[in-house]
This record gives structure tokens, C-alpha cells and sequence, in this order.
């Protein structure tokens, strides 16, 4: 644990250290989250309410969203480029280490850019969210559980180019998926599309579902919210594992 | 034209040599087209079947001509450029006897070029397949060459806007901000029929409506030939801007020696 602290504070500090930098990325990410918020504004202005979602509902979604993009790809930001890493060779510098890779790598870099979205998310619940305590309860181990979940499912998409080989593509294809389901409520999708949000991008515990129990708090969707997090924790850290086992050196050392 | 040209040709067989790259991104094209059409669908059944004269179907046709349009281009042209700028590469560009901007641009052209041409068959038979035929025939037809002036403008005005790293040289991450102009004021997201009226006027005055709005709106089925000279018209501006961009910027590099 010592070790995943001290790395990932060693990062906090590598991307603090050009601090204007570091502001004008986490800036731009808030005005393109902004963006977005338009979007949903404009939308909402034009059609009124849609399958029951309305403006606030969305910017729950969203808050969410946010905050689990922020932790993921934005404090953990390794978590979506395991594939590439691996097809680099650029594993190598974290082997060597005693301690257990997967955290290691996860920790070492932050994005900048996606700190932003970690910043905003919050300040959005807090301004369309209509908190309450229970609802910022909600909202908090919500997000944190559909952190998990996508963390999971990108180090597992990722983990796929040690089986595959490609040059990471499986990862981007993963984490492109997952962003722009998890983007959009759950209830516009049916059929297929949503079996595939609660099977192979599990986009609706990304987002839909914490969003739904912000809205409706049910003990027993929350139980499985945590449980299939764990699950895709569990998938991706096994499958990451065994992965390695193929992993040939790239003779790098890289951040 | 010669190193123009082949510059182009560079671009659309690096293009065609790298099918995991065109893979992943007609496998996204196919997951906005659907997730797009799930949304669009909602809003027009919460309407009473069409809004702004725009029914399901003709939306759907709308969104896949505007996405694809834009996701023939590269996305991270500005932040590239920037790059270039920023580190210093494009002072051994220069040394070439072309115009580095517009090299780069043919380059650009023709990796689009083969994208776009992919982009119009996964995406027209994934939009066919969940909306039917094309609302107008003569309005895709004319979807199809407004879609490659669509990505031409985009790479031009990409160029344009990374060139600002000439005089501020970390350009790079202005690139969030450019695809969100292109993503609202360029109607990629949202038809300008639907925007509220002072913003929908302030969009049809930037060139971003030609890279989305006008291949989208033409192949909803509104065959509109005026879009296009629209479109030629900008594409012509932005080329201009781009070279002179570079030009001066370049000017700027020599003076001062970079």
C-alpha cells in the first residue's frame, strides 16, 4: 500500500511540476465538460423530457460520469493505455520491482486534462443535482463503484493485447465504447444494446445505474452495483496477471 | 502540384496499410451511429414524430453523414501541428522546396480520403439497416461529395488553428476546444435547425457548419446544391488562412532563428 501511495503522489507531483501547464489542460477539460452540459441543455430545451429523463436526471449521469473518467483516466491514467504499454514493451521498468505490477502501473502517471473532469464532476452534481446528505451519499459510493467498474473493464481490454497482440487497439476500442454509452441514459437503449451495457461494456455500471440509484436509492441494485465492480476489478486484474505470463521484453524504461 | 499529389498518395495508402486503426474507428462510427440513433429516436417519439420538420429517419441519415464527415479526419491535427511547432520539427520541414502546410495537408487529404470512403459504406449500411433508404436520392448524392469538402475544410481550419503555436508555441491541447466548436456551432451533434435562434445565427456565420451540418443536413433529404457552393466557398477561406498562417509563422521562425 506504502508503495501505490508513495508512486502515486511521485506522479501528483511529475504533472504539478509545470503548474501552468497543468492548470490550462485542466481549464480546457472543464470547458469541453461544459461542452457537453450545452449539449444536454440545448437538447433538453428542444425535445422536454425523454423515456422519463430530464435535464437534472442527465447531469446526475454526467456528474458521474465525470468522476469515474476523472479517477480512471484522468488519476489512473495507465488504466486505458495497458494494451499500448504492453505492445511497446514498456512493461519492463515495473517488472523488476518487488511489488505487485498492476497498481504500480495503474498509479505511476496522472493525465492532467482529466483531473479537470474529476474537478468538475462534483461542482456539477452540487449545482444540478439537487444534493441532499442521502443524495451526496449516493452520488459519492455510486461514483466510486462505477470507478471500479471501469477501471476493471479498460485494464481487461487492455490486458487483451498480451493474448491478441495488435498494438493496443483492443483497449482503445474498449474505452471508446464504454465513454459514449456511458455518456447517454440508460433507458434510450433497448433490446441488444442495453443486454451488451450490463454484459460486455458495462457502461450502465458505469454510469445508468449510480445515476438510477441517486434518482431511486434500492439496497438491492446497489448490492449488485458494488458486486459486479468487484467483478470486473477481479476480471481485470486476473486477466492482466495472466497476460504477463506472454509478456516479452521491450528492453524500455519509460514513465 | 507533383509532391502534392504524391503527398496525397502518401496518405491514403498509409491509411490503407493500417486497417487495425481504420478498424477501430469504423467500429466507433458503428457505436455513435447506434447510440445516436437510440437517442434521436426518443426525442422524436417524445414529439410527436418529427421535430423542425426532421423526422427519425431523415435524423438518422443526418447524424451518419455529419459523423462521418468528421471522423474521416484526424481528430488530433491542431494538437499535432502544435507538437511540430512547439518542438521544433517543423524547422526541418521547412527545409523541403514545398509549402510545409500545404504537403501536410495533401498528406492529410488522403488519409481522409481512404477513412471517408470507408466511413460512407459501414456507416451508410449500419444507418440503412436501422432507417431504411435515404430519404432523398438526390440529397444523398450530393451528401457524398459534401462529406469530402466537409473533411477538407476540417483539415485546412485544423491547420489554421494549430498555427497559432507559431506565436504561443503549446498549441496542442487547443485541440478539445476546436472539436467542440465543431461538435455544436458545426451541427454535428445537433441539427442548427434545433439550436436556439441567436446561436443558430452565430453558427451559420463560422465555417464549422460546412465540416458536419452540410453533409448532414443534405443527406437527411434535403437536397440544397446552394450548401455546397457554401461549403467551396469556406473550403477556398480556410485554405487560404491555413497557408497564410504558416507563411507568417514560418517568417517568424526564420527571424528569429528557430
Amino acid at each position: 500500500m506504502n508503495a501505490v501511495l508513495t508512486t502515486m503522489r511521485t506522479a501528483l507531483a511529475d504533472g504539478w511540476a509545470n503548474r501552468r501547464s497543468f492548470a490550462f489542460q485542466v481549464l480546457l477539460m472543464v470547458v469541453n465538460d461544459v461542452t457537453w452540459v450545452l449539449f444536454w441543455a440545448l437538447f433538453f430545451n428542444r425535445v422536454g423530457t425523454v423515456r422519463g429523463w430530464n435535464p437534472d436526471d442527465v447531469y446526475v449521469l454526467f456528474s458521474v460520469l465525470l468522476v469515474a473518467a476523472g479517477i480512471a483516466i484522468g488519476l489512473l491514467a495507465n488504466s486505458r493505455r495497458i494494451g499500448q504499454l504492453a505492445a511497446d514493451g514498456e512493461l519492463d521498468e515495473t517488472l523488476v520491482l518487488p511489488i505487485e505490477p498492476l497498481p504500480h502501473i495503474l498509479t505511476k502517471r496522472i493525465d492532467a486534462a482529466n483531473v479537470g473532469d474529476l474537478l468538475f464532476g462534483p461542482v456539477l452534481f452540487v449545482l444540478a443535482g439537487n444534493p441532499t446528505p442521502e443524495r451526496v451519499a449516493v452520488f459519492v459510493l455510486g461514483s466510486l463503484a462505477g470507478t471500479v467498474a471501469l477501471v476493471g473493464f479498460l485494464v481487461f481490454c487492455g490486458a487483451l493485447t498480451l493474448f491478441v497482440g495488435g498494438r493496443g487497439e483492443q483497449g482503445d476500442l474498449g474505452f471508446n465504447a464504454i465513454l459514449i454509452f456511458a455518456s447517454y441514459p440508460l433507458d434510450l437503449f433497448g433490446g441488444a444494446t442495453k443486454v451488451l451495457l450490463f454484459t460486455a461494456v458495462p457502461a450502465a455500471f458505469v454510469t445508468g445505474l449510480p445515476a438510477q440509484l441517486v434518482r431511486d436509492f434500492d439496497a438491492q441494485r446497489a448490492a449488485l452495483l458494488v458486486s459486479v465492480a468487484a467483478g470486473f476489478a477481479l476480471l481485470g486484474w486476473v486477466t492482466f496477471s495472466l497476460g504477463l505470463r506472454r509478456y516479452s521484453s521491450g528492453s524500455l524504461w519509460s514513465r | 502540384m507533383r509532391p502534392y499529389l504524391a503527398g496525397f498518395n502518401r496518405g491514403l495508402r498509409g491509411a490503407v496499410v493500417a486497417p487495425g486503426d481504420l478498424t477501430v474507428r469504423m467500429t466507433f462510427l458503428v457505436i455513435v451511429v447506434l447510440v445516436m440513433a437510440a437517442l434521436w429516436s426518443a426525442a422524436v417519439e417524445a414529439n410527436g414524430g418529427s421535430i423542425e420538420g426532421y423526422t427519425r429517419d431523415s435524423l438518422l441519415w443526418y447524424v451518419m453523414a455529419a459523423q462521418v464527415a468528421v471522423i474521416a479526419v484526424r481528430p488530433r491535427t491542431v494538437e499535432e501541428v502544435g507538437e511540430e511547432i512547439g518542438s521544433g520539427t517543423v524547422a526541418v520541414q521547412m527545409l523541403l522546396p514545398v509549402s510545409v502546410a500545404g504537403l501536410r495537408m495533401s498528406i492529410e487529404a488522403g488519409e481522409a480520403a481512404a477513412r471517408l470512403a470507408a466511413a460512407l459504406v459501414v456507416g451508410g449500411a449500419a444507418t440503412w439497416f436501422l432507417a431504411g433508404a435515404p430519404p432523398s436520392g438526390a440529397g444523398m448524392a450530393m451528401a457524398v461529395p459534401a462529406c469530402a469538402l466537409g473533411a477538407a475544410a476540417n483539415i485546412a481550419s485544423q491547420h489554421a488553428f494549430g498555427g497559432i503555436a507559431f506565436w504561443l508555441l503549446d498549441a496542442k491541447s487547443t485541440w478539445f476546444v476546436y472539436q467542440k466548436l465543431v461538435f455544436i456551432p458545426g451541427g454535428m451533434l445537433i441539427p442548427l435547425e434545433l439550436l436556439p435562434g441567436g446561436l443558430e445565427a452565430v453558427a451559420r456565420v463560422l465555417p464549422f457548419a460546412t465540416m458536419a451540418y452540410v453533409p448532414g443536413r443534405l443527406a437527411s433529404g434535403h437536397a440544397e446544391p446552394a450548401l455546397l457552393a457554401w461549403q467551396a466557398a469556406w473550403l477556398v477561406a480556410l485554405v487560404g488562412v491555413a497557408l497564410a498562417v504558416y507563411a507568417a509563422g514560418q517568417r517568424r521562425l526564420e527571424v528569429l532563428g528557430g
